[in-house]
């Protein structure tokens, strides 16, 4: 709202610099975004709050700051030049909604010279942004803009049968606006009409057809108060926003509306019109004032300070309270129908607070009594994991949680997609179903930008219909690609691979110990088939790594191997993680044995580990595969495995010829079962 | 016999420079002829002179050049084989760069976010969480915001259905809490929002927020501002200025929001992109809970009282990082997000 600092000084006096003017009303809540000086005035750019109306006028901007400063608002005289007849002798005004317009005002002027506004009229108009059109209209603007309460200006000769109706429109009926924009009416919109023909939608937007024009020479000036609800509702429906609809939305002043009628009389007929007698005012059920009780050990309690009685009763009067009724403990306020954001005491203590100050109430660290301290197992867990992911090299990415249709659909994620009824744009109007699709725009994003590999990860929810019920999912995804470590003049660079992706998913199970974890190769919508696998862990899949993709890469312009994965971590973090244990360090020696086993090559190497850890060496402390050959010197089906085995008795030092048992033991299965045969040297 | 063990001390201080010098067999066999050469060897020298000592002084004498020969000796070994190791004849430029691991980077706003909820949790806050779709009950309705209230255009909404959205703040963790938790409450509720925002440098669809609740007896508005003005120095530093001023919010009354001094030009640059020049920077939302939440929650507003606030973390980052553009954050550029590692 732009506020002309010449036209406040019309309800008040003041003489502060402009900063201070701004200080000033920051501090008692009305926010100066901007300000500009121009050669005879400073225009203010004030930011308003949706519960005060009664900031969007001079006036009421005016009264505030006089409350700030210590100065009443000026009274301001309306003259008027009249005319012989009575306005209801000229027009018939008949309400027949109460509940969407509870109050209709209307005085008509005749002989209104339509032209220029003389010079004082055309710059309070132009500081508040406007173009000055003509004298009416200019009247009814400066009205808006003083008092925040909006008038309209019907051309009464086009006002068919001298009648005003406030009624709901009729099902089929058009309204032409000022704008020349056709509106399609329905009963819930309330009109102005006249004898025939809705002339205005109430409240929004007059018609075209009753509108102002040169030719104009009588004119109805309407000033009314319409129901916020009905205005909003009306204003969404035809997006038509002006500024009347946005006063009446808010909640405009219900007793304000004759003083606006004739303060646009006055002005009227101070153009050469003469204003028709009374003012036709239909209130069938006038309203009462609020009333609120204020209690002085609230304002204590609340603000953690005292306030001086004599203080308090001084802001209340400058801002409009009229004060009834008053005990040592409490106040009984009326509240002025301006104020539509006053209803209950902690509202009245803002009001004391803000012109108090708050730069005057003290700083307290308030005291820290007994709360259960919370520790939140998840957000632990969280941060571990990310601490073994940035071990491992990647890098933590945050994407939006909105998705393309057309990308989202190649993930085949099986999960409904929750749509969003008014997306930003078309490209993001569904709620993600998978981390990949933003962790794949990431890649693309940084090999454009010259990066030689790509290794990232993202810790997200997706969302989903299930069962008719929305869901949300917490999720980790990953993806490497390209060079894997920074460039070193004594080393050959690594490009990295699916052993890198996997060997960070097996650290990071292990380090948060969702142990034992197993692994299956089975398909993955995101990853080629015989390039994938699923992770499981207490039997449930947790979730699946491999190659993406290269149909989905396409969609990124992804030539090169992206190794991903995608786990649920919901479905992880629900389930026990294995207790940390210790184990004492032998004291004793360990012995070391290694052995080289020619195998199938289709052999998995999971399908050994499990046999070996079904197997139960004693001592046996740990095992591991140390090399892996295939090539020339041995036959083209075969691999060549070498198998390191740790044993470590706790309490004494282990015999060879025990060893050689377990040795013989561990041959012995994996040559039964797997057809190894044992290597020379191994 | 003073003199000779002053010559000893000498020989051995001399020694051991001229040994450190050597880098090559040829300085190495110039020092070895220099202390040991049969004819003109320093140390030679000295044996020989032992016979004009008397037999009293001699053992003690003999003694002392021995030893020096031997760690002459010793050290001439030493010296040579060094020098004949790769490591010696290879010369390597130990200024050439070290081996770096690669390590992967936090991202900016999970970090920041993180530097938040440490300090409210030093403060004995603990942290709560919930859904990101949610219904219009919760992010609208039960904070005081009536159905067809305009203060809802401020908060641009996002809808999956008419009762279904997204959440535009992390509120409604408020009402979910406080339906369960009997006072006292102090919790931070961090977490993703969603507004109907076209991107711009300063406007985004989504971003990070952390919100902030304490209720019980007896809390007033200056432990509002106590608690704020803890964190704000914490987060930024003990002489950031801190201003309190009026606003609105449907869900606190009275509301306030809460400006620091422009973190750029400290209010020096009427034209600084930071403040656009007023000094000022706005950076939390706050207020004392409104009563009618605590009715919406089954809470005696006589009884009790709390406070609450709510700051963007992208936003916060922003300034505190002197980032100019928001949408950086979320183009996940490697160059950008590495950069914190270092944070």
């Amino acid at each position: 709202m732009r506020i002309s600092v010449n036209w406040l000084k019309d309800y008040i006096d003041f003489n502060v610099s402009t900063s201070e003017l701004i200080d000033r009303l920051n501090n008692i809540g009305l926010l100066v975004d901007e300000w500009e000086e121009t050669e005879e005035d400073v225009i203010l750019e004030l930011e308003t709050y949706a519960n005060r109306p009664d900031t969007l006028g001079h006036l009421g901007v005016a009264r505030e700051l006089g409350a700030g400063l210590g100065a009443y608002l000026r009274p301001k005289e309306w003259p008027l030049i009249e005319a012989d007849e009575k306005t209801s002798d000229l027009v018939d005004i008949q309400v027949s909604d109460e509940t969407l317009c509870p109050r209709y005002c209307g005085i008509i002027i005749k002989g209104v010279k339509v032209g220029p506004s003389p010079s004082w009229l055309k710059k309070r108009v132009k500081a508040i942004g406007l173009r000055p059109v003509n004298n009416v209209v200019d009247v009814t603007n400066y009205v808006v803009f003083s008092t925040a309460h909006p008038v309209h200006a019907f051309d009464l000769a086009k006002i068919s049968g001298e009648k005003i109706m406030v009624r709901r429109a009729k099902k089929g009926e058009v309204l032409k606006t000022l704008e020349e924009e056709d509106i399609a009416l329905s009963p819930e919109m309330l009109v102005i009409a006249d004898s025939q023909k809705p002339v205005a939608l109430a409240g929004i937007i007059g018609g075209e057809n009753s509108s102002i024009t040169e030719e104009t020479q009588d004119v109805f000036i309407e000033s009314a108060y319409f129901d916020p609800v009905s205005i909003r509702k009306t204003r969404k429906k035809t997006g038509i926003q002006t500024d009347a609809s946005y006063r009446f939305e808010r909640g405009a002043d219900i007793s304000f509306p004759p003083q606006a009628a004739l303060m646009t009389a006055s002005l009227l007929s101070q153009m050469g019109g003469e204003a028709a007698q009374q003012v036709v005012d239909i209130y069938p059920k006038p309203r009462k004032n609020k009333t609120v009780v204020l209690r002085n050990h609230r304002i204590s309690k609340l603000l953690g300070m005292d306030i001086r009685r004599d203080f308090i009763e001084r802001i209340l009067a400058k801002l409009g309270f009229h004060i009834e009724n008053k005990s040592p403990e409490s106040w009984q306020v009326k509240i002025p129908f301006f104020r539509v954001d006053i209803d209950r005491e902690a509202d009245l203590i803002e009001e004391v607070a803000r012109f108090y100050g708050y730069d005057k109430v003290p700083s307290v660290f308030p005291p820290l009594k007994d709360v259960e301290p919370g520790f939140d197992q998840k957000r632990a867990r969280i941060n571990e994991l990310r601490q073994s992911l940035f071990h491992y090299g990647f890098n933590e990415v945050l994407n939006f949680s909105f998705s393309a249709p057309e990308k989202e659909v190649k993930f085949h994620t099986g999960r409904a997609a929750i749509e969003i009824k008014n997306p930003i744009s078309s490209k993001a109007s569904l709620l993600r179903t998978n981390l990949m699709d933003g962790i794949l725009e990431n890649i693309i994003w940084n090999r454009n930008r010259g990066a030689g590999g790509v290794h990232v990860f993202e810790i997200g929810n997706i969302y989903f219909w299930k069962n008719e019920k929305y869901g949300e999912e917490l999720r980790l995804a990953l993806a490497t690609t390209g060079m894997i470590e920074e460039t070193h003049w004594a080393e050959s660079p690594q490009e990295t691979d699916f052993f890198h992706l996997k060997g960070t998913v097996e650290a990071f199970m292990s380090k948060l110990r969702y142990e034992p974890f197993i692994f299956k190769e089975e398909n993955h919508p995101y990853f080629e088939p015989g390039f994938s696998l699923l992770l499981y862990y207490k039997g449930e899949m947790i979730g699946g790594l491999g190659l993406v993709r290269k149909d989905i890469c396409k969609n990124y312009f992804l030539d090169e191997d992206v190794w991903g994965a995608e786990l649920s971590l919901k479905s992880l973090f629900e389930k026990q993680p294995q207790p940390f244990r210790y184990t004492p360090v032998s004291r004793f020696p360990c012995v070391r044995r290694d052995i080289s086993f020619l195998a199938d090559k289709d052999i998995y190497f999971q399908e050994i580990k499990e046999a070996l850890e079904k197997l139960n060496i004693p001592y046996l402390d740990r095992f591991e595969l140390y090399d892996r050959y295939t090539g020339s010197s041995i036959p083209q089906d075969k691999a060549s495995l070498s198998l390191r085995f740790i044993f470590c008795h706790p309490r004494r030092t282990l015999q060879a010829e025990e060893v050689d048992r377990f040795q013989q033991r561990i041959i012995h299965t994996l040559k039964t079962k797997f057809g190894f045969q044992l290597r020379e040297g191994g | 016999m003073n003199d000779l063990n002053k010559r000893i001390e000498e020989y051995t201080k001399k020694f051991k420079k001229d040994i450190s010098e050597v880098r090559d067999k040829k300085s190495l066999q110039e020092v070895r002829n220099t202390y040991l050469s049969r004819k003109k060897g320093l140390v030679t020298h000295l044996l020989r002179e032992l016979k004009t000592l008397s037999p009293e002084e001699k053992p003690e004498a003999g003694k002392r050049i021995n030893e020096l020969k031997e760690t002459i000796q010793e050290e001439l070994q030493r010296v040579e084989q060094n020098l004949e190791s790769p490591r010696f004849t290879e010369r390597i430029d130990l200024t050439l760069p070290g081996k770096k691991r690669y390590l992967g980077s936090p991202h900016p706003i999970t970090l920041f976010q993180q530097e938040i909820e440490d300090i409210f949790v030093r403060m004995g806050f603990s942290i709560e969480t919930g859904p990101e779709v949610e219904t219009d009950y919760y992010n609208f309705e039960a904070l005081n915001f009536p159905p067809h209230h305009p203060a809802r255009d401020d908060w641009d909404t996002l809808y999956v259905t008419d009762d279904l959205l997204l959440r535009t703040h992390t509120s409604p963790v408020q009402i979910r809490i406080l339906e369960k938790k009997k006072p006292p409450v102090r919790i931070i509720m961090p977490g993703k929002v969603f507004r109907k925002e076209t991107p711009d440098p300063t406007h985004l669809p989504m971003f990070f927020q952390v919100e902030g609740l304490v209720v019980d007896e007896g809390i007033n508005f200056a432990h509002l501002k106590g608690t704020l003005e803890v964190f704000l120095k914490t987060l930024f530093h003990e002489k950031i200025r801190i201003r309190f001023r009026p606003s609105f919010f449907p869900f606190t009354e009275p509301s306030a929001e809460v400006d620091i001094g422009c973190t750029l030009c400290q209010g020096e640059d009427k034209q600084c992109r930071l403040c656009g020049g007023n000094g000022w920077i706005e950076i939390l939302g706050a207020g004392m809970v409104d009563p009618q939440v605590f009715k919406n929650v089954n809470t005696d507003p006589e009884k009790y009282s709390g406070f609450a606030f709510g700051l963007g973390v992208d936003r916060t980052a922003m300034f505190a990082y002197q980032i100019s553009d928001m949408r950086n954050f979320f183009e996940n550029d490697l160059r950008f997000i590495r950069q914190f590692l270092q944070k």
